[in-house]
């Protein structure tokens, strides 16, 4: 054997191993990654599989079958699927910009008292993120129940005995608050994150050219949080539209139409009327127009950013 | 087998869940040991799927702490029932209630028909029959809506915190429900021992007293089931036998068992009650279920008429229906529509079988 066949010898063996050592790294690469694999598939892409396939059947009682898609088309003139969207609209126009516009405030209060006890405040304000909805929902009934309500005493003072507390009219001004009240500590957290990783050179200017602590904020500080309010608001928005537990939980103290909210709506198709295949029709809907807000706030968001790097 | 509550047991007989037993227990020997009227909850088209456990036989319960503080008598008659509330609206603080039925809960409403001796809706001969504005709902819906358009009764939202906590401070003086609620009211409000007392529902007429129900349950033999036979032996003997009735007396918090049979083991079981004040209200209910001697199928489409009826009567206490009695027909209207919807074509509107 000549050197030069040596050679390309032990470079068909270098190769060989090469390619093993890859594999080997893929193999781990993907042990590590299996346990996530495993539940990623079994709990979200094949309940979306079999969310698809059921949505093409038609269904009464036991029996299925086939329809192709039929109830989408029924869906699309359902007037009480259209319907169930005005409080996730209500929600989307009114709570979330309140709520990010509210967090933004306490963000800037917890930068102001860094050292005088923000930690103890940042606390508090992030308590209600870490209790469930439905007990939120719960503890919120009794709160606006007419017999057990705590402002009882007060408005049976002022006058007002008898007034419900909780009326139908009331409804949305309620989840407004309850909403608020759950997740404007977490939403001013997470502002707050952004906001102490602005370089501090930027206020050093501006408070050197007389600039106050809200002009700072405002002129100089929120701009440059636009890459969380963002994501703040496509999460936010993701949530109004498949609001559930707060009307569900109120519910037991007024009645509500069985399309209150969407998810409502689907859920009392599916559980309350049977219609699975009808409601599975239905969540796919909810999914895809979730998805073209997401796809259209961070469109336009990117070409904002764009327009903003070209000037 | 499954174990349903008899109103909704006839939509999973119209959608072939259930299997006939028949075979193993036929019409005579059932009407022998469940009675006429319980073929009604249990069997359709002459095919019987299972047994009725538990009545749901309405009955009044109410509070003679309050009656005696107020001066009230138990009401025999419905008239009686209406002199007794105006009276207490008259002399009680504003925040008691006389008598508060619920804002929704379907079966209320169609207990108070059936109570009265009508029907809304029935199956018959593979038809739904649907005619909600018939002489005697009407009645019943004028009659109760006259006293809630004059602010003699109340409404409410049952089944929640603020209820719960109404039946044990003693809030409300008279409630109507069924024969299990007796052992609902045990556990669930502690506080009232000893404050409670159970009467016959006063009747709409008093010449020819009759009463109708609200929930109880059956077992039925499932599709699925592989063994009909011992399913319908056992369904049949859980139902019947007097060492059965008396374990799901005494262990099932069911005061009162549909079968004929349970005649037989009423004085073992009954006795007087220290919650009730000593009264042996077993007996009470029992006289109350004797007096249910109609069946009441319901519609396959449950929720709807629910949840139909329940947006209805939530726009009258918000002041947008003025008149209680012109719920019954907007609820027919909607119900008919809905049936169509659902697709059930053999539907009879306007008249009863």
């Amino acid at each position: 054997m000549t050197d030069e066949m040596k050679n390309i010898k032990m470079q068909e063996i270098m190769g060989k191993k090469k390619v093993s050592k890859r594999t080997v790294a893929t193999i781990k690469a993907y042990l590590f990654l299996a346990p996530f694999l495993l539940l990623f598939s079994t709990m979200v892409i094949y309940p979306i599989a079999l969310g698809v396939k059921l949505s093409l059947y038609g269904q009464r009682g036991a029996r299925m079958w086939y329809i192709g898609f039929q109830n989408f088309a029924t869906i699309f003139q359902d007037s009480r699927f259209w319907e169930s969207f005005r409080i996730p609209l209500f929600l989307l126009l009114v709570q979330v910009p309140l709520m990010i516009f509210i967090a933004t405030l306490i963000a800037f209060s917890y930068e102001r008292l860094q050292k005088k006890g923000g930690a103890f405040f940042r606390f508090v304000y992030y308590l209600p993120y870490t209790i469930p909805g439905i007990v939120t929902g719960i503890i919120w009934s009794y709160i606006f129940s007419d017999g057990m309500s705590p402002f009882r005493t007060v408005i049976d003072l002022l006058g007002y005995s008898g007034t419900k507390i909780l009326t139908r009219q009331h409804l949305p001004s309620i989840l407004l608050v309850i909403i608020l009240w759950a997740f404007t500590g977490y939403t001013a957290f997470i502002i707050y994150s952004s906001l102490i990783s602005i370089p501090k050179e930027f206020s050093e200017q501006a408070q050197l050219d007389g600039a106050t602590f809200w002009q700072i904020a405002f002129k100089i500080k929120v701009p440059l949080l636009k890459g969380v309010f963002i994501p703040l608001f496509i999460f936010n928005a993701i949530g109004a539209i498949q609001v559930f537990n707060e009307p569900w939980m109120l519910s037991k103290l007024v009645i509500l139409p069985s399309n209150y909210t969407p998810a409502m709506y689907i859920y009392n198709s599916a559980f309350a009327q049977g219609r699975f295949t009808y409601a599975a029709a239905m969540g796919l809907i909810l999914a895809f127009l979730t998805f073209l807000i997401s796809l259209y706030v961070l469109r336009s968001a990117a070409k904002q950013m764009l327009a903003g790097d070209s000037q | 087998m499954v174990m349903i509550e008899y109103s909704y047991a006839p939509q999973f007989m119209d959608l072939g869940a259930f299997q006939p037993i028949n075979k193993w227990l036929d019409e005579k020997t059932f009407i022998e040991l469940y009675g006429d009227a319980a073929l009604g909850w249990c069997a359709a088209d002459g095919q019987i799927y299972g047994t009725p456990q538990d009545s749901g036989a309405i009955a009044m319960f109410y509070r003679q702490d309050l009656f005696d503080q107020y001066g009230l008598t138990v009401p025999k008659t419905r008239k009686e029932l209406i002199e007794q509330a105006r009276k207490f609206k008259q002399v009680a603080p504003s925040n008691l209630k006389y008598y508060a039925p619920p804002i929704g809960n379907t079966m209320w409403w169609i207990g108070q028909v059936w109570m009265a001796g009508g029907k809304l809706f029935d199956y018959h001969d593979g038809n739904w029959y649907i005619h909600f504005t018939n002489p005697i709902a009407v009645e019943v819906f004028e009659t109760l809506g006259a006293c809630f358009d004059e602010g003699i009764f109340d409404l409410e939202m049952w089944w929640n915190a603020d209820w719960f906590n109404s039946l044990n401070q003693g809030t409300t003086a008279v409630v109507e429900n069924g024969s299990w609620f007796a052992e609902w009211l045990r556990y669930n409000a502690p506080e009232s021992e000893g404050k409670w007392r159970v009467a016959i529902p006063p009747q709409w007429n008093p010449a020819k007293p009759t009463n109708g129900m609200l929930g109880g349950s059956g077992f039925y033999v499932s599709s699925h089931s592989k063994n009909p036979e011992a399913a319908a032996i056992f369904v049949n003997w859980l139902n019947s036998h007097p060492n059965s009735l008396k374990c799901l007396h005494n262990y099932s918090n069911l005061p009162i068992m549909v079968s004929t049979r349970y005649e037989e083991v009423l004085d073992e079981v009954s006795g007087p009650d220290a919650f009730f004040g000593g009264q042996n209200i077993v007996e009470t209910l029992w006289e109350a279920h004797e007096l249910v001697n109609t069946t009441f199928v319901v519609l396959p489409i449950m929720s709807n008429v629910d949840e139909s009826l329940s947006l209805l009567i939530q726009e009258y206490v918000d002041g947008k229906i003025k008149r209680f009695a012109d719920i019954l027909p907007r609820w027919e209207k909607q119900v008919i529509s809905t049936m169509k919807e659902f697709g059930y074509s053999n539907m009879i509107t306007g008249k009863l079988p």
